[in-house]
C-alpha cells in the first residue's frame, strides 16, 4: 500500500523555509538555463526561419557571406539567363541582384551600428517570398526611398513610416515597413539598387538570389554558376546559406548545455543535502511506519515523490521567472543586438523554443530524481529496530 | 583547540553535506567567473588598444565606403601629425571560408612612424619595405595556421576579384592591437588590380599625433579639411573606434550577465539551507556554549565563519577549476576566437577575475549564513535547554 | 555562600500557568555538596537554573559569593557564569567534533589564556577526573560514564566557585552512576568546591552533605542528611 501523498506534502509544508529554499535554488537555476536558452532559440529561430527552401544564393566563390562579396554586372545578367530558374507572374526570370551594405546608424540611444541595407529591384519581393509589406508601401526606382524591417523601426533614431532617415552619404524616406516573420530580414534596410551602387560608388552587386523552378534539377544549375570561366562564382541553397551563419548560435548552445549541466548539478548537490536531512530527521517516524507495515518500497516511493514535488514547485517557478525575464527583455528592450556574420548587428528577440522548454524541464526532473533517488533507496533500506532505537 | 579549529571541525562533521554544499558553490563559482570573462575581455582590449595618440579616419557613412587615395598625402601635412599609415580590407580568404581573419593592405612605410608600441623589430620592418609581396601576420593567426616566416601563402579574394600570394616575412609580437591581423604592402594590390579597373581607394586612415593634446585639434582639423567635399571623413580616437564595436555586444553581455546572476541567487539558497540545517541541529550544543558562557556575539560570529569558510573552499575550488580548465582550453585552442564572437570567444580567465569570483563566494557565504546564525545565537538558553531535557 | 531570597519563578505554557517556584528562600554554606530533590515538576531545575544564572526569578534575589545576579544584563550574567559556574547537564554534554581534551579545553576559550596554557589546564583537570589516558577520543568513542567524566574535568577547568549539576547521572547504569557521584564528592572533599546537584537518584543522597527538597515549587523543611562514611 502506497504513502499517501498528503504525507508527503504536510512534510514539505512543515519544513517550510528549506523546501522553499530548496525549490528556490532548483527555480533559479531553470530560469538561468531557459533564459539563455531562449536566446539561443532566438537566434535560431530567425536564422533558420530566414531562407526559402527552393532559393540559391550565389555569391563570389569563397566569401562567407553577403557582405564580403563581389558579383560584377555581366556575372548577374549572364545568372539571368541560366535555365531552371522559376518565372515570375510577369514572366520574368525570378533572378534577384543584390547590393549589399554596411553604413553607420544611429540607434535611438545614441550608439553607432552597422546595418545592413540591401539594394535589391522590385523581384526581389518575388524571390523573398517571406516578405510582407505591412505598412506604406514598396519604394519606387531611384528616388531615395526605402522600406525597413520591423526590427530597424524599434532601434533606429527616426526610423518611421514617413520619416527621412540618414545613412550613406545621403537621406532617405522611409515608405513602408516590411515584416518577414521573425527572419534575419527584419533586422534590414532595402532601396532601390541602383540608389545604393550611386551611393557606395560601385557597379555590380554582392550576389543574386535564385528561385529555381520546381522541376529544376539544381545540381545542374549549380553546374553551370560554378563553371563558367568568365567569373568565380558559387551557388549555395538559401537554407543552408543561413544555417551556416547559425554557426555562432551553435558556440552558445554549447554554452547553454554548460550551464545546465554545471549549475544542474550545483542544485542536485542542494536537492541532495535537503533529502538526506529530511530522512535523517524523521527516521524515526520511518521506523514507525515501515513497524505499522508499510513495504520498502513504500517508502523508497514516498521520498522519491517528494523529491520530485521540490522539483517540480522548482520547475514552475523558474519557467515562469524567465519567461517574465524573456518578455521583459523583449517588451521593454525590443530584444538583443547580435553581430551578424554580415558585420551588421541584427537585433533577435528571444524566445522560449520547445528545445529550450523540455531542456527546463529535464533538468528539473533530472534533480528531482537523482536528488532523491539515493536518499529514498537509503530511507527505505533502514532496518526497523534502528530507526525506532533513534526516536 | 581554537576557534579556527571548531570552525573547521564542526564543517565537516556532515562530511557528505560539506563535500555536497561546497561542490555546489564551486559550479556555480567556475561559471560566474567564466561569465565574467566577457566583459573583462572586452574592457582589456580597450585597454590594450588604448593609444591616446592614434586616430582613425574613416569615411562618415561607414566603413565600406572607400576613401579616395589621394586623402592621404593631404593628411600629411597638418601640423602636429608625426605619422600617417592606412588600411584597405583586402577580406581574403585563406583556405577554407570560415578561416576569416583581418588582412589589409598598408603603408610599409611608415608603420612604425603610427605604431611604435607595437614593438616590431628594425630589421623585420626593414625586411617588409624591401620585398613586394612580403606581409606581416599577428602572432595568433601564425599559430592558428601553424605558419613559418618564410613561407609564401595565398589568400583567395571575396570582394577584390584577385588572389594575392605572399611570403611571411615577419610576426607582429603579442601584447598590443589585434593578434590575428595580416599586413601586406597597398602596392602589390595595386598591381593586382591594374587589369581589372585599377585600385584608387582608401579604407580608413591612420594618424598619430606627436603630442596627446594635439588629438583634438587634428580630428578637427581632418574633419574639416574634407568637409563639403566627395568623401565627407569622421575622425575618433583609436579607443573610441574600438569601442563603436562593442557596443552591439553589450545587451548580449548583459543578459549573460544576468544570467550568471541568477546562478550565484541558486547557491546562495542551497548555501542558506546547509547552513539552517546544520544549526537547528545543533541547537543542544548552542544551548551548551551559551550555558558556559559564551556571549551571543561570539556563537554569532562562529556560526557565520562556518559557512563563510564553506563557501570559501568552494569558491577557491570553482575559482581554480575555472582557471585550470580555461587555461587548457584556451591554450588547446579550442576557444579560439571565432570570427565574429571575436574577443567573446577567448574566455581568457585573469587572476582578477578569479578573485572576483572568491569574493563573490565569500559573499555567499555571509548571505546565505547569517540569518540562519542569528536565530541560532538569538536562541534563550533556558528555552534551548528545556528542548533538550 | 549562595542566597537565595524569597524567590518566585513562573511559567506560562498555553493557557495555563506554572508556579514552578514559590517564594523560596535558603542558605548553601561555602565547601557543600548539596542534593536538590523532589518529584517530577517540583522545581529543582528551575531552582538550579536560577543559581546557576541561566534564568532570571520573576521576583525575590539570588546572590552567589556575594554577588546579586539581578544586577547583571545578559552578556554580563553569561561572562560571570563563565567565570564562576561549572556546569553538568544530563544528556548533550560534549560537542562530538571536539575531543576529550578539547571539550575541557572550551570553557578556557573565554578566557586570556594562550593555547599551550589552556591545553596545560585542560589536562590537569582530565587527570584530576582519572581520563589522563584518553585526551584524544571523540564522545561517541567514550563510555557514558567516561562522558561525563570529562563533563566534570571541563565544569572544574575554569577554577569556578559554584559546581552546578543537573541530573548527572540520569542517563547512566548503576555502577557508572556511583563512579561519577564517588568523583563529584572527592572534587568536593579535596578542593572544597561548593556543589548543587539536582537528581532523582535515590543514591546521591548517602553522598552529599545535605538535601534540600522540592515540592511543588516550594521548599519542604531542609533535612540535614549525615555524610556518607
Amino acid at each position: 500500500m502506497p504513502i499517501p501523498v498528503a504525507y508527503n506534502v504536510r512534510n514539505l509544508l512543515v519544513r517550510r523555509w528549506t523546501s522553499a529554499f530548496s525549490a528556490g535554488g532548483i527555480a533559479l537555476v531553470v530560469a538561468a538555463t531557459m533564459l539563455l536558452a531562449a536566446l539561443v532559440g532566438g537566434l535560431q529561430r530567425m536564422l533558420v526561419a530566414t531562407g526559402e527552401p527552393d532559393n540559391w544564393v550565389v555569391l563570389r566563390k569563397g566569401a562567407t557571406n553577403d557582405g564580403s562579396s563581389q558579383v560584377p554586372r555581366e556575372a548577374a545578367q549572364a545568372i539571368r539567363t541560366l535555365p531552371g530558374i522559376a518565372r515570375g507572374a510577369d514572366g520574368q526570370p525570378l533572378a534577384s541582384p543584390e547590393l549589399v551594405n554596411q553604413p553607420f546608424m544611429v540607434t535611438r540611444e545614441g550608439g553607432r551600428e552597422n546595418v545592413l541595407v540591401r539594394g535589391v529591384e522590385p523581384v526581389a519581393f518575388a524571390v523573398h517570398r517571406s516578405l510582407r509589406i505591412v505598412e506604406g508601401r514598396m519604394f519606387q526606382p531611384k528616388l531615395g526611398e526605402v522600406v525597413i524591417g520591423t526590427g530597424i523601426a524599434r532601434r533606429y533614431a527616426g526610423a518611421r513610416l514617413g520619416s527621412s532617415i540618414e545613412f550613406g552619404r545621403r537621406h532617405w524616406r522611409v515608405v513602408g515597413v516590411f515584416d518577414s516573420g521573425g527572419t534575419s530580414f527584419d533586422s534590414e534596410i532595402w532601396a532601390d539598387v541602383a540608389d545604393v551602387q550611386d551611393d557606395t560608388r560601385r557597379q555590380g552587386y554582392s550576389g543574386v538570389r535564385v528561385t529555381l523552378a520546381p522541376e529544376a534539377d539544381p545540381a545542374a544549375f549549380v553546374h553551370r554558376v560554378e563553371s563558367d570561366g568568365r567569373f568565380t562564382l558559387e551557388a549555395t541553397p538559401e537554407l543552408a546559406y543561413y544555417e551556416e551563419q547559425a554557426e555562432s548560435a551553435n558556440t552558445l548552445y554549447v554554452l547553454v548545455l554548460t550551464l545546465a549541466i554545471v549549475m544542474g548539478t550545483g542544485a542536485l548537490f542542494g536537492a541532495l543535502n535537503t533529502m538526506y536531512a529530511a530522512v535523517a530527521a524523521r527516521t524515526p517516524e520511518i521506523g514507525t511506519l515501515r513497524a505499522l507495515g508499510f513495504p520498502r518500497r513504500a517508502i523508497l516511493v514516498s521520498f522519491l515523490t517528494e523529491s520530485l514535488m521540490l522539483a517540480a514547485a522548482g520547475l514552475v517557478g523558474g519557467a515562469a521567472l524567465a519567461a517574465l525575464a524573456v518578455w521583459s527583455i523583449n517588451t521593454l528592450l525590443a530584444g538583443v543586438q547580435f553581430a551578424m556574420m554580415t558585420f551588421s548587428v541584427a537585433t533577435v528577440l528571444l524566445h522560449i523554443s520547445p528545445g529550450g522548454a523540455l531542456l527546463g524541464t529535464t533538468i528539473a526532473v533530472a534533480i528531482g530524481v537523482l536528488g532523491g533517488l539515493a536518499p529514498a533507496w537509503h530511507a527505505a533500506r533502514l532496518r526497523v529496530v534502528d530507526a525506532l532505537h533513534r526516536a | 583547540m581554537t576557534w579556527r579549529r571548531l570552525v573547521w571541525r564542526n564543517l565537516f562533521r556532515h562530511p557528505l553535506r560539506a563535500i555536497f554544499t561546497t561542490l555546489a558553490v564551486a559550479l556555480a563559482i567556475f561559471l560566474v567567473c567564466a561569465v565574467l570573462t566577457l566583459p573583462a575581455a572586452l574592457a582589456t582590449i580597450l585597454e590594450r588598444s588604448a593609444s591616446n595618440v592614434r586616430i582613425s579616419v574613416h569615411h562618415k557613412a561607414g566603413l565600406t565606403y572607400w576613401l579616395p587615395f589621394a586623402y592621404v598625402a593631404r593628411v600629411r601635412n597638418i601640423p602636429g601629425v608625426a605619422g600617417v599609415n592606412h588600411f584597405s580590407w583586402f577580406g581574403g580568404i585563406y583556405d577554407e571560408p570560415k578561416n576569416l581573419f583581418p588582412n589589409f593592405a598598408i603603408d610599409p612605410d611608415t608603420v612604425d612612424d603610427v605604431w611604435p608600441d607595437y614593438g616590431i623589430p628594425a630589421e623585420t620592418l626593414a625586411r617588409f619595405r624591401a620585398v613586394r609581396n612580403g606581409c606581416l601576420v599577428g602572432n595568433a593567426t601564425m599559430e592558428r595556421f601553424g605558419w613559418r616566416i618564410g613561407q609564401e601563402i595565398t589568400l583567395r579574394g571575396t570582394i577584390f576579384p584577385v588572389n594575392l600570394t605572399f611570403r611571411i616575412v615577419g610576426v607582429i609580437p603579442p601584447g598590443v592591437g589585434n593578434p590575428y591581423v595580416l599586413w601586406f604592402h597597398r602596392k602589390y594590390l595595386e598591381e593586382a588590380m591594374e587589369e581589372r579597373g585599377g585600385f584608387g581607394n582608401v579604407g580608413m586612415i591612420w594618424i598619430r599625433a606627436e603630442r596627446p593634446e594635439d588629438v583634438d585639434r587634428i580630428m578637427a582639423s581632418v574633419d574639416a579639411l574634407f568637409r563639403n567635399s566627395e568623401a565627407e571623413v569622421a575622425s575618433e580616437t583609436e579607443k573610441a573606434f574600438i569601442g563603436s564595436f562593442f557596443g552591439s555586444m553589450q545587451a548580449m553581455i548583459r543578459v549573460i550577465l544576468a544570467v550568471g546572476f541568477l546562478c550565484v541567487g541558486a547557491v546562495v539558497l542551497i548555501a542558506a539551507n546547509t547552513s539552517a540545517m546544520g544549526i537547528r541541529e545543533r541547537v543542544p550544543e548552542i544551548a551548551i556554549m551559551k550555558s558556559l558562557g559564551f556571549p551571543r556575539r561570539a556563537i554569532l560570529l562562529a556560526l557565520v565563519a562556518e559557512s563563510t569558510t564553506q563557501a570559501l573552499l568552494g569558491g577557491l575550488l570553482g575559482a581554480g577549476g575555472a582557471w585550470g580548465i580555461l587555461g587548457a582550453l584556451a591554450a588547446a585552442g579550442k576557444t579560439g576566437a571565432s570570427a565574429f564572437l571575436g574577443p567573446l570567444g577567448s574566455f581568457r580567465m585573469s587572476p582578477e577575475i578569479a578573485g572576483q569570483g572568491v569574493l563573490i563566494a565569500l559573499a555567499v557565504g555571509l548571505v546565505a549564513g547569517f540569518v540562519p546564525a542569528w536565530n541560532g545565537a538569538r536562541l534563550p538558553v533556558v528555552e534551548a535547554l528545556r528542548k533538550l531535557f | 555562600m549562595i542566597e537565595v531570597r524569597d524567590v518566585s519563578r513562573l511559567y506560562r505554557r498555553g493557557v495555563d500557568v506554572v508556579h514552578a517556584l514559590e517564594h523560596v528562600t535558603l542558605r548553601i554554606p561555602d565547601g557543600r555538596f548539596v542534593a536538590l530533590m523532589g518529584p517530577s515538576g517540583s522545581g529543582k531545575s528551575t531552582l538550579l537554573n536560577l543559581l546557576a544564572g541561566l534564568d532570571r526569578p520573576d521576583s525575590g534575589e539570588v546572590i552567589v559569593a556575594g554577588q546579586p545576579l539581578s544586577g547583571l544584563d545578559d552578556e554580563a550574567l553569561a561572562a560571570w557564569r563563565a567565570r564562576h559556574v561549572g556546569l553538568i547537564f544530563q544528556f548533550y554534554n560534549l560537542i562530538p567534533v571536539l575531543t576529550a581534551v578539547e571539550n575541557v579545553e572550551l570553557p578556557l576559550l573565554l578566557t586570556a589564556l594562550r593555547r599551550p596554557e589552556r591545553r596545560r589546564r585542560a589536562e590537569i583537570a582530565l587527570a584530576a577526573v582519572g581520563l589522563a589516558h584518553r585526551p584524544h577520543h571523540r564522545p561517541q568513542q567514550l563510555s557514558g560514564g567516561e562522558q561525563q567524566r570529562v563533563a566534570i574535568a571541563r565544569a572544574i577547568v575554569t577554577d569556578p566557585d559554584l559546581i552546578v549539576a543537573d541530573e548527572p547521572t540520569g542517563d547512566l547504569d548503576a555502577k557508572s552512576a556511583v563512579e561519577i557521584l564517588e568523583l563529584l564528592r572527592e572534587l568536593n572533599r579535596a578542593f572544597g568546591k561548593s556543589i548543587v546537584m539536582v537528581t532523582h537518584d535515590p543514591r546521591g543522597e548517602r553522598f552529599v552533605h545535605d538535601v534540600i527538597r522540592l515540592d511543588k515549587g516550594v521548599l519542604v523543611n531542609g533535612t540535614r542528611a549525615t555524610a556518607a562514611p
